[in-house]
């Protein structure tokens, strides 16, 4: 078990060194010089060279990359990141200040998303009326086909410039959350639903469905009952991957709705360069995704008692 | 089994119909509802207007949207439109350009003199301007904020950048306490109207107490303190920065006008990078007015009561710039031919909106010593242009696409797509130049994409595309000057057919005088070098600034370099 357990964790801390190396490697190998970008492209030719050898050596880009790395790197170990290039913010300040932000809408999101899947599911299965199967049934690849960018106008068109309910940009409160959740839910909802409403269908042609029918049960207790726990674990374990999608819908989404967030901040760092910021969004990215991982594979054997068993047993995972 | 369960299911149904029903029902009433609350709204918002114009208002917060976001409060370091529309707010410059003369006008220096060979500009400065934290404005002062606007601070984290705008700058003198004198190692004419810059990374005055403070430090907005007519309130990157109307403001620049303190209590610059929710946003009353205005957007917002305001960039057009030494576009015949090649009415028809203008120099029309080359060189006359091709041995090939000696008539571009114009723009000249034979083959990036590229552009590209915004003939010295930006990368020799050192000479002259004449004799020369003798460059279309406002909002001015002032502005609502 404890093997087990250090195996997962070492793997993480991998993909998090991997992460922070490979994106120095490719910020470095990239064709434009961190400095040029801090000027008006108009002027760069401009700008004589002692200037931009002075504002290189303000940021250390002067010293070899080798070196460079390894100082970013041993900084980055104790949770320095440096000053952002753009605004001269500490990078762990900028971070944590969009954060919080980020944070609220995935997690909403991804809530809302299951909601939405499991409502879909339901209807899926608990339906008589065929028609109404295919519709919902069509509703997840619907969902995952609509680029967030169009369903975010779609909805701010209709609830906020049309309707006026809901305030069009910037995050002041709950009310400004709403449409943002929502069109980031949708895409995210459409693989966890398909998912569920194949479970639910295997679930529902399963022996013990049977026996409940034959025990006279109604169709919404089978499906509340039996049918509703077993089917919902795979859902959940691919909730949590989910995680990228939902990474990747609020660039979009905070884009739209003029939001601040992770997103937004990493789409600028990488188009300006901001060498230091761009490090520290990507290590943190990668350290929450290789903790979702870890949470979920060290979860598993507490859910499945047959992992368990080999895992006791001396069995590799 | 299932059929014994189909049986079992079917045995049950038919039981709850109505919940359908009646859910379908609840649907069909919000429907109604939704729309018509639309209507109604949509009625109303149309309406909201005020009571024209008159006696400024006083008070209220003017909702104001654009694009882009401040990277940083220091209005020294910003090199995007927010960030030199906010600085504006927050700092004052030692002159003002008036706009329609580009005349040099009175601000935080009511005079000023300077020696012959343009290398000393002595300022005598207004007594009475105080920082917002209490601290006189004084010579001082302005040397502070030079020497560390050149200079930068290396142990403060604060980068040099008024390398370009304050060239060869030796030092600020500061023989008493209301006099500045400012000295060059070469005539520098254009440091005149510099002292008046109010576009990317300006010089405008911070406290000398903000220029202790470190890079890091600076990105707490509140100890920011400049002169200007608003003080910060609050920064949050990516989402808003507002300002405050400074208390006991009373020195706008003379030319305004205005009297006193600005009379909007509350300026909200909101980021919102997506247009149609920018629109929508004013549409809809969320915001008062906003900037960057797509070009499609201009008349339905018209049509519905919005007022549009805009004002031409000054500075340069959009250019064409060719590059002198790669081929083809080191014949003169190929750059004479594209200058010829396309229909300029096409693009004004199709593309731009009244708001923009058909580039007719180099230098837009704004700009002190812009000569007008519609009728000459810079005209639609395929016929002219063919002939020109045919005569320098250019033979159509069978895709129409002519060729020498083997090689093709390909023209490869480099241009950058923040502004919505530029991609239409350019092919429209790009259908027009393939019926004369030329192939254009277009490259519109992002910034960071196009900065780049034109590190490698005098062995990549035949035309690099851009413009430079500055009110002020000296520009085209700092894009063309061989010693400076070099745009079409002059090389005496490499650059088959030119005299590099008569267009060298000819554009040094422009910092060599500050008379009015002269300097407009000097600017046609340069421009006659540039646009005819050596068609050096393709310029295209004037760029502009257009905002849409309700119409009871007043008073937003556009200065020389079309960047934003709000001291002026004010609501009639007073909301």
């Amino acid at each position: 078990m404890l093997r087990y357990v250090a195996l997962k964790v070492g793997r993480a801390l991998f993909v998090v060194w991997a992460a922070f190396t490979v994106t120095f490697v490719l910020l470095f190998v990239l064709p434009a010089n961190p400095v040029d970008l801090l000027f008006d492209p108009a002027e760069i030719n401009a700008i004589p060279d002692e200037v931009k050898a002075q504002v290189a050596a303000n940021y250390g880009f002067n010293k070899p990359v080798a070196l460079q790395y390894l100082d970013r790197f041993g900084h980055a170990l104790i949770g320095d990141f440096g000053n952002s290039v753009q605004s001269g913010k500490p990078v762990t300040h900028a971070i944590l200040e969009v954060l919080p932000s980020t944070l609220v809408l995935a997690s909403g999101a991804l809530v809302l998303a299951v909601l939405i899947a499991f409502g879909i599911a339901l209807v899926a299965t608990a339906t008589r009326r065929p028609w109404l199967r295919n519709l919902v049934e069509a509703l997840p690849s619907g969902a995952v086909s609509v680029p967030v960018f169009l369903s975010g106008i779609l909805v701010l068109q209709i609830f906020s410039f049309r309707l006026g309910w809901f305030p069009s940009f910037g995050d002041d409160g709950v009310k400004s959350l709403i449409l943002p959740l929502i069109t980031l839910a949708i895409p995210v909802a459409g693989p966890i639903a398909q998912l569920l409403v194949r479970s639910f269908g295997t679930e529902l042609h399963s022996g013990y469905v049977t026996t409940s029918w034959a025990k006279g049960a109604t169709r919404g207790s089978i499906l509340v009952r039996d049918v509703f726990r077993n089917a919902s674990l795979p859902a959940l374990t691919i909730a949590g991957v989910t995680f990228g999608n939902l990474i990747a819908g609020s660039v979009i989404t905070e884009t739209v709705f003029a939001r601040k967030g992770i997103g937004r901040m990493t789409q600028t760092a990488i188009n300006t360069l901001d060498v230091p910021l761009v490090a520290g969004i990507v290590v943190l990215v990668a350290a929450s995704f290789a903790l979702i991982n870890l949470v979920v594979d060290l979860i598993y054997p507490v859910l499945d008692p047959r992992l368990r068993a080999t895992l006791t047993t001396g069995g590799t995972a | 089994m299932s059929e014994l369960r189909n049986s079992i299911e079917n045995a049950e149904s038919n039981r709850r119909r109505w919940p359908w029903i009646a859910g379908a029902a609840v649907l069909a009433v919000l429907l109604a509802a939704g729309i018509g609350f639309a209507v109604t709204r949509g009625g109303s918002g149309a309406e909201a207007a005020g009571d024209g114009d008159g006696e400024p208002v006083r008070g209220g917060t003017l909702q104001f949207a654009l694009i882009d976001y401040q990277r940083s409060p220091d209005p020294h370091w910003g090199t995007n439109y927010a960030e030199s529309l906010i600085g504006n707010n927050v700092t004052d410059k030692l002159t003002w350009q008036d706009p329609d003369t580009g005349e040099i006008t009175p601000w935080l220096a009511e005079s000023w003199e300077y020696n012959t060979e343009l290398t000393e500009f002595t300022f005598h400065l207004r007594k009475d301007v105080t920082f917002s934290d209490g601290t006189p404005f004084n010579a001082a002062a302005v040397k502070a904020n030079f020497d560390q606007y050149v200079r930068g601070d290396q142990k403060l984290g604060i980068n040099p950048n008024g390398a370009v705008l304050l060239s060869g700058y030796i030092e600020t003198k500061t023989p008493d306490e209301y006099t500045a004198v400012i000295r060059f190692s070469t005539p520098l004419a254009s440091f005149l109207q510099a002292s008046s810059f109010t576009a990317n990374s300006q010089p405008g005055f911070l406290s000398p107490a903000t220029l202790k403070l470190s890079d890091k430090e600076r990105t707490d907005p509140t100890k920011v303190i400049g002169t200007g007519p608003f003080v910060y309130e609050s920064w949050e990157e990516q989402v808003k920065t507002v300002l405050v109307k400074r208390k006991g403001y009373n020195w706008a620049p003379p030319s305004l006008d205005h009297q006193g303190e600005a009379y909007l209590d509350k300026v909200v610059f909101n980021t919102i990078p997506e247009a149609s929710v920018r629109t929508g946003s004013l549409a809809s009353g969320t915001i008062d007015a906003t900037l960057d205005v797509g070009t499609t957007d201009e008349k339905p917002l018209a049509d519905q009561g919005f007022k549009i305001i805009s004002r031409s960039v000054s500075g340069t057009a959009i250019y064409f710039n060719f590059n002198s030494q790669l081929f083809p576009t080191d014949d003169i015949a190929v750059r004479k031919a594209i200058q010829l090649g396309w229909d300029r009415s096409a693009v004004e028809k199709t593309v731009l909106t009244d708001s923009y203008s058909i580039a007719t120099s180099v230098l837009n029309k704004s700009v002190q010593g812009y000569v007008d080359y519609s009728g000459s060189v810079l005209k639609h006359d395929p016929e002219q242009a063919k002939k020109l091709l045919d005569d320098a041995g250019w033979k159509p090939g069978a895709d129409g696409i002519r060729a020498k000696d083997g090689k093709r008539l390909q023209v490869k571009l480099l241009g950058i797509s923040n502004l919505v114009v530029n991609k239409p723009a350019y092919e429209s000249v790009q259908q027009d130049l393939q019926k004369i034979g030329v192939d254009l083959q277009l490259t519109v990036v992002p910034i960071p994409d196009y900065a780049a590229q034109v590190a490698k552009a005098k062995t990549d590209w035949n035309v690099t595309a851009a413009n430079r915004s500055r009110n002020d003939p000296a520009a085209l010295n700092l894009v063309y000057n061989p010693k400076l930006g070099n745009s079409s990368f002059l090389t005496q020799g490499a650059s088959t057919g030119i005299d590099v050192a008569e267009v060298t000479a000819a554009l040094d002259n422009l910092e060599t005088t500050l008379d009015a004449t002269k300097r407009a004799a000097y600017a046609k020369t340069a421009q006659d070098l540039l646009v005819e003798k050596y068609a050096l460059v393709n310029p295209i279309y004037n760029p502009s600034q257009v905002i849409a406002h309700a119409d009871y909002v007043h008073g937003i001015v556009f200065d020389a370099q079309s960047r934003n002032h709000f001291v002026n502005a004010w609501k009639s609502n007073g909301k």
